[in-house]
Formats: structure tokens, sequence, C-alpha cells
């Protein structure tokens, strides 16, 4: 949550977010089969909206994703599972994109 | 190059301690989370040395219902000021 | 490509979870990039020093191996934080790999002089 919501303040701050990299417990953010309470936040669907909105590249690490079940398209069929369960606007990649991100961006926060 | 440290855990997480060890003078420390409760008694702050400044996130310790017994050196900061603290210090070194 | 000094932070006991794992591997993903890497060892990261471990015993797999390819990577800067090993009565060469040993003013200085600092 709370960096959800330091995403959505940067960006209306005018800063711009090179990448958001999910990590650990983390992917769970990307996961579009989780259900929410009626009462409370969705908060991967918040993400998903937040994301697709402002056009920022999202990427779950690979390692952490698929042990908890967080599977693209290509994931899920490569290893013959029933279902998709990863967000269209987060993809699959190693930890060399957390790299770059921290390459190519000013600052890097990272929310534990 | 200065650094501005966020913890996110309680004062049993014993985060405060490690961030110590590599604090310098000039950097600052925003409290995010349970690490709220390191502001509020019965934890006194006084371990960290006055060239630090000293945050907490307010709609953390609004939750919490702790914004009130807030220690007077911790200054409460929102989102907006949170965003603008990871600018104004060189980088951000995480703490959970 | 810009070039960043990076320093990362490993903290955790080596199989209670696995963060000890996943730091090692950015800092290898850095090492590719060919970034000037430092790997520093605090707290209970230093449990994943000691010797003769073997985690077949529970099914893991041993940290011993990735370690060593810290150095395989180019990293060359593998620290330790001097005041962790006391706190946990090891000594220095009880230590499976070699590495430099930190006293608290290095400590310091060396996530002073980083570009950017990795504590995930």
């Amino acid at each position: 949550m709370t960096a959800y919501q330091f995403a959505t303040e940067a960006v209306s701050q005018g800063h711009e977010i090179y990448r958001v990299f999910f990590y650990g417990d983390g992917v769970l953010n990307a996961n579009s089969l989780s259900v929410a309470p009626q009462d409370e936040i969705n908060l991967s669907e918040a993400w998903d909206e937040f994301l697709k909105n402002n056009g920022i590249d999202s990427v779950a690490c690979v390692s952490s994703a698929l042990v908890r079940g967080i599977l693209d398209f290509d994931e899920s069929t490569r290893h013959e599972m029933a279902s998709v369960s990863l967000f269209k606007s987060t993809q699959i990649a190693g930890l060399g994109q957390l790299v770059d991100a921290a390459l190519h961006s000013e600052r890097l926060v990272s929310f534990g | 190059m200065s650094a501005l440290h966020t913890i996110s855990g309680s004062p049993s997480s014993g985060l405060l301690d490690s961030c110590l060890k590599l604090i310098c003078p000039g950097d600052g420390i925003l409290f995010i989370q349970d690490g709220v409760y390191y502001g509020c008694p019965p934890y006194l702050i006084d371990c960290v040395s006055k060239d630090n400044a000293l945050f907490a996130l307010r709609e953390d310790l609004l939750a919490r219902g702790v914004f009130s017994i807030l220690a007077e050196r911790i200054d409460p900061v929102g989102y907006g000021r949170f965003v603008e603290l990871t600018v104004d210090y060189d980088k951000v070194i995480s703490w959970s | 490509m810009q070039h960043k000094t990076l320093t990362f932070i490993t903290r955790q006991a080596p199989y209670g979870n696995n963060k000890a794992k996943l730091i090692m591997d950015a800092a290898l993903a850095a090492a590719v990039f060919e970034q000037q890497v430092n790997f520093l060892f605090m707290d209970d990261g230093v449990f994943q020093l000691i010797q003769k471990q073997n985690a077949e015993f529970i099914s893991s797999k041993t940290i011993g191996r990735a370690l060593e390819t810290l150095e395989l990577y180019g990293i060359e800067q593998v620290l330790v934080d001097a005041a962790s090993l006391q706190e946990r009565h090891i000594a220095a060469d009880d230590l499976s790999i070699p590495v430099k040993i930190l006293k608290a003013k290095e400590v310091r200085q060396l996530t002073t002089n980083s570009d950017v600092v990795i504590n995930l």
C-alpha cells in the first residue's frame, strides 16, 4: 500500500517512473486472480489501473513470481498450468531489469 | 552523498540499530508503516544524533492512533513530502 | 550505459527465507552490467558465511556455491561488517570465502560513496 501511494504521489508531482519492479512477496501485487473482501481495496487491481493509465513499465521478478504461482501466458503454457495469473500491465523478467532501472533512474526507492 | 533511510518495522525489528550502523551526519530517517512506533513512548529516539533529521509518515501515525504522542523531534510528513524527501537526499536506503 | 557504484546489503540468514538468494542474484546481475559492485554482509547476513553448511538436510541449496560465484562474476568488493561478526561470536578465520572486514567507520564510508544502496 505504501509503495502504491508513493508511486501515485510521485506521478502527480510530475516525476517520471522508469519502472515498477515487483520482487519477493511484492509480486503478489501483480496477481490478477486475487479477490479482496467487498469493503476493502483490491490493491492488485489498483496497481494494474495505475500502471495502465500512466503507461509505466512494470516487471515481476521471474524467480519470485513463478514459485508464488504468478504466471503470464507463456509461463503458464510452458509449465502446462490451468490459468494465467499475471496482469497484462506487468511482464515477467529477471533481476537485470532491477539493475537496469537503478542505472537509468535518479532515485531507486524500495519497499520491503 | 546524503541518504534518506526509511524504516518500516517496529522497535522489536531492530531495524533502527541496523540503520544506525550506516547512518552519516546529514542523513535523514523517515519512519513508515510499523516503523512509526519508534517515534512514540516508551521508545526513546535519543540514540539518533541531532545531526540527523527525523520524519514519520502522517498517514501511518494517524492509522495507528499515535499521531498525538509523536516525539517532538520528529516531523510528521504526508506522501507529498515523502516524495520530496527522496529528491532532497541523494539516495534512499530502505530498512524493512 | 551509465556507470554507478552499487552497494548490495545482505542482512538475512541463509535459509529462513529467500532474501539471501534474491540479493545475491541482484548483485550478480549488476556485475553483468559491468558496474562497480560492493557486496556487504551485515546483521544475520553473516550467518551465510559460516563454513561446513549442508542445506541438503533441509532440502535446500547450500549457499556456499552461490557465494563463490561472486568472485567469478568479478565482484571484488565482498565485505563484512565487523560488529555483526562480533555480536554473533563468529571469528574472521571461520568464514567460507575471502572477505574484507570493515570497521564501523569504513561501513559508513562505503554507503556514503555509493550511488545506489540496495537493501531489499
